[in-house]
């Protein structure tokens, strides 16, 4: 028994392996596009603040 | 609207524009893409030929449709940065191109997993195939080409040549199921007035589309915004959007 009949419990039955893979890549993808986005934004507000502070030093 | 472009091509107002932008862009997406969602999951009907698996292409064909486009936005606005200096035009070429090569990256891998039960392979060598792969490596030479340079002035035109000298790929993947055999099959956008689809099933597949260029526009609108604060670091209003303090 391959993996595709072995998930063939899931919604789309004998489909249900590849629809799911797919879906979940392309959300995986898009998730990480919004953690980079946000993760970036407050790296670098945070590197301008500590310059700005050394700055007024 | 020159007046309006002028504006917006003073880095301030730009900053400005892409904070006020984000959730005109975010809420759509999200909406679009529940409502695509469910429409093409649930209420669409399976297809007569392909079953359940032709799901799939209510994200494939999205992704390898904002692959192109974003790569085409990516090469106009550096062209318009290279011939008019206009720096808030880099800012949107740089920051579209890891988006654009990640839409690349979901269209192939989709489409392998599409390829496996329909195709009986993950993968040929054939033109639609072979052409968005060089999309993607034109991607990745644009993002590492821009990253090899301190000067972000030098690092945009350079990128931006190679940008535009890549657009003959785009033709060259959107004919290739016309012009060449292919495993692949032909579009279902192409024509429609005379859909080849029943509409059940075109709508989440448009909706989706939409969906798609929103997720663009509100991660480019996300990762504009903070490229033009690093830019534009030495300016006083700058500090004062970081350090919180009326300018």
């Amino acid at each position: 028994m391959n993996l595709a009949e072995i998930l063939s419990f899931l919604p789309y039955g004998k489909y249900a392996l590849y629809i799911w893979l797919s879906y979940g890549i392309t959300f995986i993808l898009i998730v990480g596009l919004f953690v980079r986005a946000s993760i970036n934004h407050k790296k670098i507000r945070n590197q301008l603040k500590n310059k700005y502070a050394r700055e007024n030093d | 609207m020159w007046k309006w472009i002028q504006k917006l091509a003073s880095p301030k107002v730009f900053y400005e524009t892409t904070n006020k932008l984000i959730p005109w862009f975010l809420w759509p997406f999200i909406a679009l893409l529940i409502l695509g969602l469910y429409w093409g999951l649930v209420l669409a009907p399976a297809d007569y030929q392909q079953g359940e698996s032709f799901r799939i292409m209510y994200i494939h064909v999205p992704s390898a449709w904002m692959s192109m486009l974003v790569y085409f936005i990516m090469a106009m606005a550096g062209g318009i940065g290279l011939i008019w200096q206009i720096k808030m035009a880099e800012v949107v070429a740089k920051v579209s191109a890891p988006i654009g090569a990640s839409f690349t990256l979901m269209a192939l891998v989709t489409g392998a997993v599409w390829g496996k039960p329909m195709w009986g392979t993950w993968w040929v060598w054939d033109a639609r195939l072979t052409s968005e792969l060089i999309l993607l490596f034109l991607y990745l030479a644009y993002i590492s080409l821009n990253n090899a340079f301190d000067n972000p002035k030098t690092a945009a035109k350079a990128s931006s040549i190679l940008a535009i000298v890549g657009l003959v790929n785009l033709p060259i993947i959107h004919y290739s199921v016309k012009w060449w055999n292919t495993l692949h099959q032909g579009s279902i956008l192409e024509d429609l007035a005379e859909p080849s689809v029943h509409p059940d099933m075109l709508w989440p597949l448009i909706i989706m589309v939409f969906a798609f260029q929103f997720l663009y526009g509100v991660l480019a609108l996300m990762n504009a915004r903070d490229e033009v604060l690093v830019r534009e670091q030495n300016s006083r209003w700058v500090r004062a959007v970081v350090t919180g303090e009326q300018s």
